[in-house]
């Protein structure tokens, strides 16, 4: 039986590929993404582990705020702990090491050298077996630098020139003495640049605090395991510092990397799923065909003695056969992207990868294969069963599937979708709100099931109406006549398209309601018509926050405040703060004391929003200890609770305990211009003052409002391109149907050809059924992602979201939707033209 | 007008496969259709009757020779010259009726005419709907009309556009002998009372006695014709054909007195498919 059946699937090649693809598609993705994360990771842990390959112990400090940042370092070690380590019986040496982000290189322009990599300022203590000379010679004097290859070829800076940096402390000029690189030929380690200063030089400029280091790297005597000399450093040393096997500290020093590889898993394993679910109502749909198609050969087994399981499971071993066959495919491409990936990713990171081409761990194979087997698998159950149901006398009969009645499937879809809406209803009110997924999530997903299980009903009169709109022609009537023939194929074929166009409207929706929610806050909370900001996030950039007094004086300018910005650990717990003036802060960013005053605050005093004075337990008068990272515990007083405001969130505390901030700069200015001032001139005014710091730039609020939403084209061009492609998929899915259905037809097509019908308006005919069913299935996805995406912002919009519907998008969608049709039909419609008139008659 | 050829071959040769696997299924065969007749093709199953048709048709084109249709060379033409030939000159009639079953009976009877873009004549439409006897059954779909009505559908698609010549692909071959009666005198009534001209194959000697002459092919060679037929006379002539092709290709003998019973049997035999 077997064999007579792998037959019957090698019959139906071409439709079986198109649902094939689907499944190749998604076990692509998913396989890519798990190979290219697991050869970053690996390829990041095996490079942290040839950083630290010349220690065996490490000792750091332990962050007072309980937040590492693993690149700024503000935990230190003092020389005595130094000296202490030294000290320990086993250590055969040890080097104290100052090394943290923050030197900002100017280059020949005149420009901060960018770059998302770590910035390291460090200070020189020789070479080693992973550093090396490459020309020149090492910092010897308080104003000598020497730089990674990658900084000297990134800038084009060589031995003997002058190069200004800018440290904690305002840009200095070096002469450049050096360029070294590290083992193996690299120019850097992991796209990081370094700047090596002299030790001393290192301790003032980077850490602010001489006589301090951020690391004593410890080598253990021949006969000592690094695990013994650990207990006996951290026995010496005492708790308040952290030691570390090297192994640990590479796996710390990686952690970063693992937080970003997870990020990349989950994105594209979301995107592998999506794809996956389209392909799951392709495949569903092209067994239903085959197994409507070849009603009366399961018949005739069941004629010959074959029972209703032998008739599943050969349906089911076709399907996973098939399920197999497209997941090897998958994994194969996808190892392939995956490599790719990780080209992509070491040429935007400046990094080679200690890895020869990809990793491909077992459980990535099992999980893919496993993937695809079991979409197919499920996919192909209903249709198995129906096969089953097949019964013998079909053989005798002439092979008619009768419709089966849309009835229960139409109650059933009714009531799936008011559940899904009650969900939602129930959540909008607040009546229900936890957990989160189930009441939101699940009522999202009852709503898109209820709506796809209305789809076939919907099909006729929906597809019908559309339909009108190709005019009265003969092919035209035939292709939206055809449309409604059969709804329950069109209504999944067009299911397929929808849950691509669903996720990618409500996604438009949101995001367009967050712009304009963005937008509002600007216009309406926010009275500064010129922000000045830094020119990255990595919080060790800014102006001095003195020149307050200077923005203020410029001509035109009504008010003006600069806010520093850290994260601290405040009434015990870890949260991000401001810094300001607080009454200039309270009328630029319009807020109001809902207990006590907003006055000007002293050293000791601070004030906290509702949100924050709710979390910390406190009110006014409450004493708050304060612990920043470099300031040490003080106890902060709070003299007024403010509202919740868009503009300004968590606690302000005064300026004076601010300089315990890990950077000594302000990263933000915020200048109101009165009504008689030119917004031009003030502009200009404010570029002057920060002429010479390059690090900031002033923008004025249509700048700042595009700034704070460019993020949200990022994510959504991310989405759209990855939609587009289960959209493709979906496409597939169309081209399948309309290849069956030609094929069904094949009899009809002949005859209205032998009646006078033309190639040309035969393949019309084909082409206005392929753009119903694309566009029928776009507009239930623009119509349900646009409800999903309207409850999404009600729900979680308070007063930030502003809801936006993105008409021009929805119309894009649509328009794209009959583009799709018509690619669609181009395969099918040739097929239906070519058709041997005389064949195509004689045809049973 | 009677007298000229409607449609006409002329040394038609059609010839499939190469070399050991060749099958000459037409041999030279040379016929006039008169215009306002009604001619029946037969002959035993492989003797090249619905191959004749489709090439008379211009849905299979002919190894040698040529077609006409009127005073349109068929041979030779292309897709669009045979789209616009199907268009104004030529109504099919099918075994399998071959409605749509999207449309209803009446729009399935002026799918030709909406394909080419004409309007039906009113009159015209109006006599053949009473002639075909449908007038209450023209708002259903294919799906809700017996066999026999959907046959009368399929004929009436045929006449409507008035076409030169109406091909008939055994008509009568999926319907019982009451439906089969009905459609038979609806065709004879077409052709003596609207001048239709009608070419029908069939291997029933009483669909064939409905018809004003009979041709009759052997091994892809017209062997004989008779006027004005009656089911008694198609009958002998049928034996005579099976028992010379008997004496002439031993071999043969069983398969096609198999097919000369069931024709004599009453025709209703469905298993034979077309030569094609």
């Amino acid at each position: 039986m077997l064999k007579a059946m792998l037959r019957g699937l090698l019959a139906h090649k071409l439709r079986l590929l198109l649902s094939a693809l689907a499944i190749v598609l998604g076990t692509m993705f998913m396989s890519a993404a798990f190979v290219a994360g697991d050869t970053v990771a690996q390829g990041f842990t095996s490079l942290f582990s040839t950083v630290n390959s010349n220690l065996d112990v490490q000792v750091t400090g332990v962050s007072a705020t309980g937040q590492d940042n693993p690149d700024v370092i503000t935990a230190l070690v003092p020389q005595s702990v130094a000296d202490q380590v030294a000290k320990v019986d086993g250590v055969q040496e040890s080097t104290a090491q100052v090394i943290s982000d923050g030197a900002r290189v100017i280059d020949k322009n005149g420009k901060v050298v960018p770059g998302t990599a770590p910035r390291f300022g460090a200070g020189w203590t020789g070479t080693s077996s992973l550093l090396q000379m490459r020309e020149g010679n090492p910092p010897s004097g308080p104003d000598q630098i020497a730089i990674s290859a990658n900084l000297a070829q990134d800038t084009g800076y060589t031995v003997g020139d002058k190069v200004d940096v800018i440290t904690l402390q305002p840009r200095k000029t070096f002469q450049l003495v050096g360029i070294f690189g590290y083992a193996g030929g690299r120019d850097s380690l992991a796209g990081e640049t370094t700047v090596a200063f002299t030790m001393p030089v290192a301790q003032e400029l980077m850490l602010g605090k001489p006589g301090n280091y951020t690391s004593v790297d410890v080598k253990a005597a021949a006969g000592v395991s690094q695990e013994e000399l650990k207990q006996r450093v951290q026995t010496a040393v005492g708790p308040q510092y952290k030691v570390q096997t090297a192994d640990e500290a590479a796996k710390s020093q990686a952690s970063g990397v693992d937080a970003f590889v997870n990020v990349l898993k989950t994105g594209l394993t979301v995107f592998a799923v999506i794809g996956l679910i389209t392909g799951a109502f392709l495949i569903f749909n092209t067994f239903s065909m085959l197994v409507a198609q070849r009603t009366r050969e399961l018949a005739l087994y069941r004629s010959f003695g074959a029972s209703r399981g032998q008739v599943t499971r050969s349906v089911l071993t076709e399907s996973v056969l098939l399920g197999l066959a497209s997941a090897i495919v998958g994994l194969i491409i996808g190892i392939g992207v995956g490599w790719l990936l990780k080209k992509g990713l070491e040429a935007l990171s400046h990094t080679n990868l200690p890895v020869s081409g990809v990793v491909v761990k077992p459980y990535v194979v099992v999980l893919t294969l496993l993937v695809g087997i079991l979409f197919t698998v499920v996919a192909a159950l209903v249709p198995s069963l129906r096969a089953s149901r097949v019964p013998p006398i079909a053989a005798m009969r002439e092979a008619s599937t009768p419709d089966k009645p849309l009835r229960t499937l139409t109650v059933l879809g009714l009531v799936t979708l008011l559940v899904g809406v009650a969900f939602l209803v129930l959540k909008l009110t607040k009546v229900w709100k936890d957990p989160l997924w189930l009441v939101l999530g699940g009522g999202c997903l009852l709503v898109f099931a209820g709506v796809v299980m209305l789809a076939p009903a919907l099909s006729r009169p929906v597809t019908r109406g559309l339909g009108a709109l190709f005019g009265g022609s003969v092919p035209a009537r035939l292709g939206t006549r055809n449309t409604g023939r059969n709804p329950r194929r069109t209504a999944v074929t067009a299911a397929a398209l929808m849950i691509g166009v669903t996720l990618a409207t409500a996604a438009g929706v949101f995001a367009s309601s967050v712009k304009a929610g963005v937008t509002d806050l600007f216009k309406n909370d926010m009275k500064a018509q010129l922000i000045v900001q830094t020119s990255d996030f990595t919080g060790t950039t800014g102006f001095d926050p003195a020149l307050q007094a200077k923005m203020r004086a410029i001509p035109g300018v009504t008010n003006a405040v600069a806010v520093r910005t850290d994260q601290v650990k405040l009434g015990g717990k870890s949260t991000g703060i401001g810094s300001a003036d607080a009454l200039a802060a309270a009328e630029i960013f319009t807020l109001t004391a809902k207990d006590g005053t907003i006055r000007p605050l002293q050293a000791g005093e601070i004030i906290l929003d509702e949100n924050a004075a709710k979390s910390l337990n406190a009110s006014v008068g409450t004493e708050l200890p304060l612990i920043t990272t470099r300031g040490g515990e003080k106890a902060e007083k709070v003299v007024a609770i403010i509202e919740n405001s868009q503009t300004w969130s968590g606690p302000m505390l005064n300026t004076t305990d601010a300089a315990g901030f890990t950077s000594p700069y302000a990263q933000q200015g915020y200048v109101q211009v009165g009504p008689d001032g030119d917004v031009g001139a003030v502009k200009d005014q404010l570029n002057q003052l920060f002429a010479d710091n390059p690090e900031v730039n002033v923008v004025d609020q249509e700048q700042l409002i595009k700034q704070s939403t460019s993020f949200l084209d990022v994510i959504l061009a991310i989405l759209y391109v990855l939609l587009g492609l289960t959209i493709v998929v979906a496409v597939l899915g169309v081209i399948n149907t309309l290849l069956l259905s030609v094929y069904e037809r094949t009899r009809e097509i002949g005859m209205i050809r032998a009646i006078g019908m033309n190639r040309a308006s035969t393949a019309w005919m084909i082409t206005v059924e392929s753009i119903l069913i694309s566009f029928f299935g776009a507009l239930l996805g623009v119509v349900v992602g646009t409800a999903l995406g309207v409850a999404i912002v009600k729900i979680f919009g308070g007063d930030f979201l502003k809801l936006t519907i993105p008409w021009a998008y929805l119309i894009i969608t649509l328009v794209l939707a009959v583009i799709a049709g018509v690619v669609a039909a181009i395969l099918p419609a040739i097929r239906a033209g070519r058709l041997n008139v005389l064949q195509a008659i004689a045809y049973e | 007008m009677t007298g000229e050829a409607a449609a006409r071959a002329a040394e038609v040769w059609k010839i499939y496969g190469h070399g050991e696997a060749q099958v000459h299924a037409l041999r030279g065969v040379s016929a006039d259709f008169q215009r306002g007749q009604f001619t029946a093709i037969m002959g035993p199953s492989g003797s090249g009757k619905s191959t004749l048709m489709h090439c008379l048709a211009g849905l299979d084109d002919v190894s040698a020779g040529e077609v006409f249709i009127g005073d349109t060379r068929v041979t030779g033409l292309g897709d669009a010259g045979l789209t616009k030939l199907r268009r104004e000159k030529v109504g099919f009639i099918f075994q399998q009726f071959n409605l749509l079953p999207t449309l209803t009976a009446q729009e399935n009877i002026l799918l030709p005419l909406a394909i080419s873009g004409r309007k039906p004549d009113q009159q015209w439409y109006d006599l053949v709907i009473k002639t075909v006897g449908l007038g209450d059954r023209l708002g259903h779909r294919p799906t809700e009309l017996s066999g026999g009505q959907q046959q009368r559908v399929a004929c009436a698609r045929a006449l409507v556009a008035r076409p030169e010549v109406i091909f008939a692909d055994e008509p009568t071959g999926n319907l019982d002998s009451r439906s089969g009666t009905e459609v038979l005198g609806f065709l004879r009534g077409s052709v003596h009372e609207f001048g239709q001209t009608i070419v029908m194959v069939t291997h029933d000697p009483r669909a064939a006695s409905y018809a004003d002459r009979v041709v009759f092919l052997a091994d892809g060679a017209i062997v004989d014709e008779i006027l004005q037929p009656t089911e008694t006379s198609v009958l002998d002539r049928m034996k005579n054909l099976d028992n010379e092709a008997r004496a002439a290709a031993p071999g043969n003998a069983a398969a096609q007195n198999t097919a000369g019973q069931n024709a004599a049997a009453g025709g209703n035999a469905v298993e034979e498919t077309p030569d094609a």
